[in-house]
């Protein structure tokens, strides 16, 4: 599981050009879509279904269901484990 | 009256603002050209990364138009300037770009929505809180003619400013050329076709000397 | 006074100006279920011309655009000096990624032997009012006498594998303004006008064109302004400059592309605007969204509208699904509507408005 979040923090920070952010930065309980967090957009939330396709295999057909899905590195993982299990 | 107050010049290995030079290309450096001038420049807009070409050059030659003219965005209302811009082959950069990812894996939302030429203009309208006119054309190449009859048509329709650019970014070839026309300037080039066509050759001047000096 | 006229429609629903009134007035869509269109192959609805094949489909519509117009007009206005071409179009011919719109242009002017250089508006999907308010603005300033204004854009993988990648793309007929909205179809065709200072060039009576303006929402590249800033702002604009109040509108053509957020900022944009009573529709649902040349075809509808008498159907609209009402027109309306409101909003934070009237 922390390998899961450890390797979603780099795949977010390649996927969405986060380029003055380090892993180091994101805790697994950071609020992605939050200012007080990473602050990502409406337009990183279609690029996370991307990312969750390219490197997990899941398949994301609407994007309401990122809302939950998206909220934290923590969700991120437990959905991916959810689906893959 | 109308004057060009300040321009901007971005090529392939020079910035330059009002023709002084600020910022040279560092071959060996492992970050993009544009990035190399962001980090020089110590501009902080994460967003920045995530703009594609276009928008990162039409970032960075703003940016530093106005902090050569630091009053000048204060001069005016939020819809009193203007953004005029041009180039020759709208966002093929970026096209090209979103097929190749298309082709190798997935279509990329965030590559999609940067395949407009015009978002440049959004970007920079986001950045200052401009809500202005705008208008973005295709030209076969960079002309005078083109910036000096829609300048006057939106300077005498309520625009009291107009921030031009061509922008023209194929493969490694950069030319850009960003430049402010206002009402009033004390001591700077008149807005004429002649005094266009000057600074805006002057940068490929700086250009081919800077070439031949490498 | 600067006139407007000649208006050709070419899409899905016909070649003609009349062929297209013909299927408005039945309500009938250009809109159908287009197989292995998607990127994993699924079939989506689109405003698809299926006539319409082979390279070079870009060019070719714009020709064919080009032989119908000049049999509206005097003849010598055509190749006058003091007429300019203005081409709208987002993307240009697909086929040339490299440099979309040089090759096609050149092509054009060439063809017509055009005595200048056609100038391209680029601006998302305002390009087309932005052509026609560029158009405007050069005849007004007495650059030009005469414009003829054209929006262009076909059906392209790149485009709807875009748009399926934002998740925009309807799945059926998009139903601009109704509550089960869910996104867009896009459609392809083409649309022209023909401006001009001289009311006298045109076969058939003009109708005249006010100055409009634009105003960016300084918000977002891709999402419309939740307060509709700058729609409000444009309209507002558009109809300061030309001292005409709300109450003098008859009639409103929407942008209205069935997303969920850009038909709620435009609810939003025209009660702030006071407008939320006058009667509105949406041409989408008979054209899909025909990006670069949405704004034209939709004028040249708007036209047909003030010359016909009619207020067409917003089709696919049942239900209010907007959080401030419209009054949606839910049926073809027999009407005399002598001054419209059209606008645009698009990517890039740009919206745009023009004001049509009868003489």
């Amino acid at each position: 599981m922390d390998d899961l979040k450890e390797e979603l923090k780099r795949q977010l920070i390649e996927q969405l050009n986060l380029e003055e952010i380090t892993p180091a930065d994101i805790d697994d309980d950071t609020l992605l879509f939050s200012d007080k967090g990473l602050g990502l957009d409406s337009i990183d939330a279609l690029e996370l279904i991307v990312l969750l396709e390219k490197y997990h295999g899941i398949q994301v057909t609407k994007p309401e269901e990122g809302k939950e899905v998206f909220r934290s590195v923590n969700s991120m993982a437990e959905y991916i484990l959810k689906r893959k299990g | 009256m109308k004057f060009i107050t300040a321009y901007a010049h971005l090529k392939e290995n020079i910035c330059a603002v009002n023709g002084e030079m600020i910022c040279r290309r560092d071959k060996d450096s492992g970050d993009s050209w544009f990035k190399q001038i962001y980090k020089q420049q110590e501009f902080v807009y994460p967003k920045f990364h995530k703009m594609d070409v276009l928008s990162q050059a039409g970032f960075l030659t703003s940016k530093l138009i106005k902090r050569a003219n630091p009053q000048f965005a204060e001069k005016y209302k939020d819809d009193e300037i203007a953004m005029l811009f041009a180039n020759q082959s709208g966002s093929a950069e970026t096209d090209q770009k979103f097929v190749h990812a298309y082709r190798n894996g997935a279509p990329s939302p965030s590559l999609f929505v940067y395949t407009l030429p015009n978002i440049v203009m959004g970007e920079i309208a986001i950045l200052n809180k401009w809500y202005g006119e705008s208008l973005f054309a295709v030209l076969p190449e960079f002309d005078p003619e083109f910036y000096i009859n829609h300048c006057h048509i939106l300077l005498s329709a309520g625009s009291e400013a107009v921030l031009c650019s061509w922008l023209e970014i194929a493969g490694n070839q950069i030319d850009v050329f960003t430049f402010l026309i206002e009402k009033e300037g004390e001591n700077r080039s008149e807005f004429t076709a002649d005094n266009l066509s000057k600074i805006a050759f002057a940068g490929n001047l700086h250009k081919t000397e800077i070439n031949a000096n490498y | 006074m600067t006139y407007i006229g000649a208006e050709l429609m070419i899409s899905p629903l016909g070649k003609t100006t009349e062929e297209n009134r013909t299927a408005m007035t039945a309500n009938r869509s250009g809109i159908s279920l287009i197989a292995d269109a998607g990127f994993d192959h699924q079939n989506l609805f689109l405003s698809k011309m299926t006539d319409l094949d082979g390279p070079g489909k870009f060019t070719r519509l714009i020709i064919q655009a080009v032989e119908a117009i000049r049999n509206e007009m005097d003849d010598a206005v055509l190749l006058s000096e003091r007429t300019i071409f203005v081409i709208s179009s987002t993307k240009g011919d697909p086929e040339q990624i490299n440099d979309p719109f040089n090759a096609p242009v050149s092509a054009v002017q060439q063809k017509f032997n055009l005595a200048n250089r056609p100038l391209v508006i680029s601006s998302a999907c305002i390009s087309g009012i932005v052509a026609i308010n560029t158009a405007h603005h050069l005849i007004h300033a007495k650059l030009y006498d005469h414009a003829v204004v054209i929006g262009c854009d076909v059906l392209s993988d790149f485009v709807v594998y875009g748009f399926q990648s934002l998740f925009a793309i309807g799945d059926t007929p998009c139903k601009p303004f109704d509550a089960a909205r869910n996104g867009i179809s896009i459609g392809e065709g083409c649309g022209a006008v023909v401006i001009s200072a001289s009311e006298n060039i045109f076969k058939n009576a003009p109708l005249q064109l006010l100055a409009g303006t634009t105003a960016n929402d300084a918000n977002h590249i891709s999402g419309p302004s939740r307060t509709g800033e700058g729609l409000f702002r444009s309209v507002k604009k558009t109809m300061e400059k030309n001292g005409i109040a709300a109450d003098e509108l008859d009639f409103i053509s929407a942008h209205g592309t069935a997303t969920v957020f850009n038909d709620e900022m435009e609810s939003i944009a025209f009660d702030r605007l006071g407008m939320s009573t006058i009667p509105l529709n949406s041409l989408k649902g008979y054209f899909g969204h025909t990006l670069g040349a949405a704004g034209i075809i939709e004028t040249a509808a708007s036209m047909q509208m003030i010359r016909n008498g009619i207020l067409f159907k917003s089709l696919g609209f049942q239900e209010q699904g907007t959080s401030k009402a419209l009054n949606i027109v839910s049926g073809n309306t027999v009407a005399n509507p002598e001054t419209i409101l059209k606008t645009a909003s698009g990517f890039g934070g740009g919206n745009a408005s023009l004001i049509l009237r009868s003489l």
